[in-house]
């Protein structure tokens, strides 16, 4: 009996630290979007915003918060879309490769994630400016792609590999194709690995910053993060706003989060994978 | 094998990629000029004046681009497309510091023929004389920034003492006020000393102001090391850090160091023009209306002196409208335009005939007290590597001033040395 | 069983690696090149002249280049320690079946969600010397005994790796928790019966089937921890004396700011070249015996 009561307690005192470790920063931050001007920076500081949403309504008529985000959906969506999609069939590839070829791409592949991502963007910028993608959509996904690649594929490689061989066998016998095999066998066992992908490469792509500074100028198709950090006007910091739109700008990826955890949970329960 | 679902795969992918290239791309339009700037405080004012332009100059349209706030991050962005050779920028702004590199580098459109000897003297020499490289000049001065002193008038009367002349004198004259006013979270002197291209205006008015210099711009003798500016650096050290300024200074930039002043902490506070409107604005400062504002002090037996900021307009070498560029830039350097400015946004102009103005003088009379501490302005070192040699001093200042036992002459001398090989590579190139 | 189908394969692995060539091999391969001319942007006359390793020597001897070696490892090593006992904790907990798990799980991303220049901003904010939280949080209103965390150089290290600790422990917790889901229950099942404490199961359950993920999570963690780089640029501009001048913001002020492309692409091939390395020698110690045993 006392084991139990341990274990709960235990569990309870992890699950508050959590949160509180978590959350507590970022709304001690946004609560600054609903105090007053001088209620933002009072010495010392004051705790209880009055809740006064003017910043908000700054953020949105005078910083153009909503076109910001349109921009970052669009673009972290398309990323997520295409590196999955290129991310499986390399993955797959990878998994039923035979073993040194496979380690081989892996580490190539890796070496790619590990440059520098300054000493890539002069290069990516004259390239694009070449095609004439700057300030396009496509001007920030292509690269954005690149760059979520390397994660993905491994990701995905390491779970196909999970994947005993006989599954897609006896998917050919039923007379699927290989790709088939792929898409209706193989990819939702994996559906854990998917959707952690898809997250971490959209959220890779919304948080993104440097190359979106650089190779997109033009307002109306500036990202989430370029938009906050133009905020800052020649000489101010307005903390109030920047609170207002980082309470905008997470609530679609919380939103999102919660929608992939259901099939993550789902995914699970679709079956024992091994044995 | 197979191949229809694998041709399927790879047709989802054309029609993505096809997806993605139609997405249309900006056509030029005719007589389009692109004006590359950062966010201003109040975008309106210049909306405004672009939309009078257009209506004077039917046959010109201006399209806004906006890059980051700060001078460092901009320089990024407008550099890359300059050394790019990139025909999609027209006019940018470059900080006072830069005409000479954008000039070296051969960025920036040569606009002797079109500026005249005779309309330069209508703006103040010394933003005359940060445009001008090797006797040519090569952008066109837009605003006004110098380093003022701002105090609280209403302490500084309560305790009769007239803004102070001389660094001690503000020390003393603080001292004074802190033990009368028994508030242990006043301090004496609030100013910008993060690791940044501010760290380096700030102490360069304690250095020139105590008769050190930097470089000899004729000789391209390095001074960093001399008695005068060692010294200068060890009374910020030994003074100013931590003492009569918060230690958090070592952070500050603009905006933090002015909530300081805006707040009631801070007795004297050290920044440029813009903190005037913001400092009397009573839904942001806790001391709006009681605001006094000045020269700088000096140290005894020398003169103040204020470091020169303030934007310029340039011209790229690659735009194909230089003509309809100029006009524009014509346009925003009027004294119309800059009158304008002056009311409406705050800035200092730039042409001296301004500040003489009756309308401005009437509605803006404090720009009357910014004169002195304006021509008292001085440029910081010109050269085409200013970047480097400003990286240089940024790493000297903040190593010197942010731990009270420091080896300062140690330290100047090293960099002294990483300075002299910055100048001599320029020179080898000009040889 | 299935065929080895060569040519089906290559034909998955083709668009990856188009893409990967034509947007960060090419780049690369443009970068090692500046690193061996001299590049100047502030002095086109100099024609860019082929220099071989001038800029290595000179990095060699550079002691801003080595300090900012040191801040990095410092960084690196410890953000990636705690980040991932966090992330294992984190993962251990959320893993765990409870209502309103979903909810925490939730809650934990956030830190995550948050873009790097935000939080940044959020963490100068809460660090403040005056008008933070943090402060206020252990010093209630006693304001003259505020510490200015940002302007000490010891300290300003320590806030830099606080906000790098909070925002990506929910990443390393992310990869764990997908290690952890796949394990199947029939094993912690057969564990009980057996009798084994809730220790003995994670370290004979748990712990070995788990140490793919924990793997790719350390991996890609110390690559970017070693890039880090929006942080210090917002937090403290590398300040203050260079304490917080990691070296890929070096590589920055370098590049962009100074204008020399030479110099700044040696420092961007010195970090590829360490990264590469210590990739390597992790894969070499403890990934290839894993990767082949998960099958």
């Amino acid at each position: 009996m006392k084991k139990g009561w341990l274990k709960k307690g235990a569990l309870v005192v992890g699950v508050l630290m959590a949160i509180f470790f978590s959350l507590v920063p970022f709304l001690l931050f946004v609560s600054s979007a609903f105090k007053t001007q001088t209620q933002v920076t009072a010495i010392p500081p004051q705790l209880w915003p009055s809740f006064d949403i003017d910043f908000f309504r700054s953020a949105i008529v005078r910083y153009d918060i909503l076109g910001y985000l349109v921009n970052s959906i669009v673009v972290a969506g398309s990323t997520t879309l295409v590196t999955i999609l290129l991310g499986t069939l390399a993955g797959y590839a990878l998994a039923r490769l035979p073993r040194p070829w496979a380690h081989f791409s892996l580490m190539l592949i890796l070496a790619c994630a590990m440059f520098p991502q300054i000493a890539i963007v002069g290069p990516v910028w004259q390239l694009l400016r070449w095609l004439g993608w700057l300030n396009t959509y496509q001007g920030l996904v292509l690269p954005y792609v690149a760059l979520t690649l390397p994660l993905t594929v491994w990701i995905l490689a390491l779970f196909f590999r999970e994947m005993p061989e006989e599954l897609e066998a006896a998917a050919l016998v039923d007379g699927c194709s290989r790709i088939e095999a792929l898409v209706k066998v193989i990819v939702p066992l994996s559906a854990p690995g998917l959707f952690t992908a898809a997250i971490l490469t959209f959220i890779y792509a919304w948080n993104e910053f440097f190359l979106a500074l650089l190779i997109v100028t033009d307002p109306a198709r500036q990202t989430m993060p370029v938009g906050i950090a133009l905020f800052q006007g020649e000489h101010t910091v307005p903390w109030g706003e920047i609170a207002a739109a980082s309470l905008i700008t997470t609530a679609p990826l919380v939103v999102l989060v919660l929608l992939f955890q259901q099939r993550i949970v789902t995914g699970l329960s679709a079956g024992a994978i091994k044995g | 094998m197979n191949w229809r679902p694998l041709t399927k795969t790879i047709r989802l992918f054309i029609l993505l990629a096809i997806v993605f290239l139609s997405v249309p791309s900006r056509a030029s339009e005719p007589q389009t000029i692109v004006f590359l700037m950062w966010k201003p405080n109040q975008p309106e004012v210049r909306e405004r004046l672009i939309e009078r332009f257009h209506e004077t100059h039917p046959n010109i349209r201006v399209q806004v681009q906006i890059g980051p706030h700060s001078s460092t991050e901009f320089h990024a962005i407008v550099t890359q497309r300059l050394k790019n050779k990139d025909t999609s920028v027209d006019v940018f702004l470059m900080d006072v510091i830069w005409p000479a590199e954008f000039a070296s580098a051969g960025w920036a459109v040569d606009l002797t023929s079109r500026f005249s000897k005779k309309a330069q003297k209508a703006f103040l020499p010394a933003t005359i004389a940060a445009n001008t490289y090797h006797g040519r000049i090569y952008g066109v001065p837009y605003f006004l920034d110098a380093g003022l002193f701002y105090y609280r008038k209403d302490l500084l009367d309560k305790y009769s003492f007239d803004p102070p002349k001389s660094w001690h004198d503000m020390l003393a004259q603080g001292k004074a006020i802190l033990k009368g006013e028994a508030d242990p979270t006043l301090h004496i002197f609030s100013a910008q000393f993060k690791q940044y291209e501010g760290l380096v205006c700030d102490m360069l008015e304690f250095i020139w102001s105590h008769g050190g210099r930097i470089i000899d711009q004729r000789t391209g003798k390095v001074l960093v090391a001399e008695p005068p500016s060692i010294q200068a650096v060890t009374f910020v050290r030994d003074q100013i850090i931590g003492k009569a300024a918060p230690q958090g200074v070592i952070n500050y930039e603009e905006p933090e160091s002015l909530e300081v002043f805006l707040q009631g902490k801070a007795v004297f506070h050290r920044n440029w023009p813009y903190a005037w409107t913001v400092a009397n604005d009573p839904e942001r400062s806790k001391v709006a209306g009681r605001v006094g504002v000045g020269t700088l002090p000096a140290f005894p037996g020398h003169r103040p002196a204020a470091a020169l900021g303030g934007w310029q307009f340039g011209i790229s070498r690659w735009s194909e409208h230089v003509e309809e560029a100029w006009e524009f830039v014509e346009f925003m350097t009027s004294f119309d335009s800059q009158e304008i400015l002056a009311i409406q946004a705050g800035l200092a102009p730039t042409r001296v005939a301004v500040y003489k103005d009756p309308v401005v003088q009437d509605k803006m009379p404090h720009l009357k007290d910014f004169l002195p501490a304006f021509k008292s302005a001085r440029p910081r070192p010109v050269s085409p590597l200013y970047p480097m040699i400003s990286q240089e001093l940024q790493r000297f200042f903040s190593r010197a001033i942010a731990e009270s036992k420091t080896d300062v002459q140690n330290l100047a001398q090293a960099t002294s040395a990483r300075i002299r090989r910055v100048v001599q590579m320029e020179a080898a190139v000009r040889r | 069983m299935i065929p080895k189908d060569r040519k089906l394969y290559l034909a998955l692995l083709a668009p990856t690696l188009l893409v990967l060539l034509v947007f960060i091999v090419a780049p690369i391969t443009q970068s090692i090149i500046s690193s061996f001319h001299r590049i100047i942007i502030g002095l086109p006359q100099l024609n860019s002249p082929f220099i071989g390793l001038e800029n290595y020597q000179e990095l060699f001897h550079d002691s801003v280049a080595r300090h900012s070696f040191w801040v990095t490892l410092l960084f690196v090593s410890t953000t990636t320690f705690f980040e991932l006992l966090l992330g294992l904790l984190l993962a251990l907990l959320i893993h765990h079946r409870f209502p309103g798990r979903g909810s925490l799980r939730a809650c934990v991303l956030i830190p995550w969600a948050i873009p790097t220049v935000v939080s940044a901003q959020m963490w100068r904010f809460l660090f403040n010397d005056a008008y933070g939280m943090i402060n206020y949080a252990i010093f209630g209103h006693g304001v003259a005994h505020y510490i200015p965390w940002l302007a000490k150089p010891g300290t300003a290290l320590f806030a830099i790796i606080l906000a790098d600790i909070w925002k990506t422990s929910s990443f390393a917790a992310l990869l764990i928790l997908a290690g952890l889901q796949i394990i199947p229950e029939e094993l912690y099942q057969a564990a009980k019966v057996d009798g084994a404490s809730m220790w003995r199961r994670f370290w004979h359950v748990t712990w070995p089937l788990i140490r793919p993920a924990i793997l790719v999570a350390l991996l890609f963690r110390t690559i970017d921890a070693f890039r880090v780089f929006d942080l210090a640029f917002v937090m403290t501009q590398g300040g203050p004396a260079d304490a917080t001048n990691v070296l890929q913001l070096y590589g920055y002020k370098k590049m962009f700011v100074e204008g020399w492309m030479g110099y700044g692409s040696t420092i961007s091939v010195s970090v590829f070249v360490i990264v590469l390395v210590l990739a390597v020698v992790y894969v070499r110690m403890v990934g290839r015996r894993l990767l082949e045993a998960s099958l």
